[in-house]
């Protein structure tokens, strides 16, 4: 069978066998979809972007535990791997840590607002819409540590604010994305 | 609420410890009230991942992953040989060593044992030949055991030597009492084993040379028991 016929679960297991043309067919599958989470991750860094997706596809290379379906989506999972590659980057990466010492102020961190992100008011997907509309403190919680991969602790730090407040924001805006993701348009 | 049901957050993005991973983890399967709350945190965390736009890379990006993903991946070739070798620890446990040492010296044992057999049967196939003979004459010849007599050969099969010797009207023996064989070389006596004959007095014995053995004479003397290393009683016939 030819690979470009094989389930995704089957490729990540001949990479798993080291198959090098099996990688292949999976950047080629999916190199959109991860560099374009990357690409938010860094606020839009190329040469950031390029490095951690190198680590990413050196990490599918040299994994151990191999992709199972049980573990649900394929494409879930390898954007939960990726994650995971971009938060290891940042936190292992020092300036991470200075610049959240030297920024002290809330305002110098630079999250990009959904709503200038998406031209032409063009919303794809439901979980943009359901956090369009938390609050804009929600909202800027949410990308910090998903999207900036700061931790809860240093959130506190640079909001200014007591881990316990960060926390039941973190609690409150969770709960809110679940019943907006729920309810969808209505 | 306890104090562990504070890390659900934490633990959900993925900041603990490894030790306060597993005991979060732990706790989850007791605490139903943490179980709930965490089942509807992740389920609007995991669609996180979802707030971004596809992006098409620039072109020469694959090529620049492949060949950092594929010269890192040679760099590690001592990682091969030190996962071979804890393969082979896991697989060897003192007691699994154990046996398969003690399996290897038997299967040696018997391979080396199989050889000898192998080697005594093809030497049963080669053809009996008779290196030397000695008639055996009394000892003592005015005795009255003068119609004492007999012979030994030195026989020949392959590279085995043994001897054989056949005697007629030996004097009968008490219980305990052997007639012995003793091989003589330039004075020398060495044994070359014991027999006791019939009633008639007709006695046999065939004896396995050592391998290097060499005597130019034969004597049979009575003693009292078949454990003597050097003559102890009378000689009664010997090769002339």
């Amino acid at each position: 069978m030819r690979l470009k016929e094989k389930l995704d679960q089957e490729l990540m297991a001949l990479v798993i066998k080291k198959h090098r043309p099996a990688l292949e067919e999976l950047y080629d599958r999916y190199i959109k979809l991860i560099y374009g989470f990357i690409f938010k991750f860094t606020n839009g860094n190329e040469e950031k972007t390029k490095e951690i997706v190198q680590l990413v596809f050196l990490k599918l290379w040299t994994t151990k535990s191999s992709f199972s379906p049980e573990k649900g989506n394929f494409v879930n999972w390898l954007l939960t791997v990726t994650r995971n590659v971009c938060v290891d980057y940042v936190r292992k990466d020092s300036i991470h840590i200075q610049n959240n010492q030297q920024i002290g102020m809330s305002q110098s961190i630079d999250i990009e607002d959904p709503n200038n992100d998406i031209e032409n008011g063009l919303i794809n997907s439901e979980i943009t819409k359901a956090k369009n509309k938390l609050s804009k403190p929600q909202k800027r919680l949410i990308d910090l540590l998903y999207w900036k991969g700061y931790s809860l602790t240093e959130i506190a730090k640079i909001e200014n604010e007591p881990i316990g407040t960060i926390k039941s924001r973190l609690h409150q805006s969770l709960k809110q994305l679940k019943k907006y993701l729920e309810v969808g348009d209505l | 609420m306890k104090k562990e049901c504070d890390n659900l957050l934490s633990f959900l993005s993925d900041e603990l410890e490894e030790k306060e991973k597993k005991a979060f983890a732990e706790h989850l399967i007791h605490c139903s009230e943490c179980t709930r709350e965490y089942d509807q945190m992740t389920e609007a965390w995991n669609s996180l991942k979802w707030d971004f736009e596809e992006m098409a890379p620039p072109v020469t990006l694959k090529s620049e992953v492949m060949n950092f993903v594929f010269e890192q991946n040679h760099e590690k070739p001592v990682h091969k040989v030190k996962q071979w070798s804890s393969f082979f620890s896991r697989q060897f446990t003192p007691i699994t060593s154990g046996l398969f040492l003690a399996t290897l010296v038997l299967a040696i044992i018997l391979f080396y044992s199989n050889v000898q057999l192998k080697k005594e049967l093809q030497a049963t196939d080669l053809p009996v030949k008779v290196k030397t003979a000695f008639l055996l004459q009394p000892a003592d010849k005015t005795a009255v055991n003068m119609n004492t007599a007999g012979a030994a050969y030195i026989l020949e099969q392959g590279h085995e030597k043994s001897l054989v010797v056949q005697i007629r009207n030996l004097p009968a023996l008490q219980e305990s009492e052997v007639y012995q064989v003793w091989l003589l070389n330039n004075g020398n006596r060495t044994n070359g084993g014991t027999f006791k004959p019939d009633k008639a007095g007709t006695g046999s014995l065939t004896y396995k040379l050592p391998a290097n053995n060499q005597f130019n004479q034969i004597g049979i003397t009575k003693e009292p028991d078949p454990n003597g290393t050097q003559p102890r009683g009378i000689k009664i016939v010997g090769s002339s």
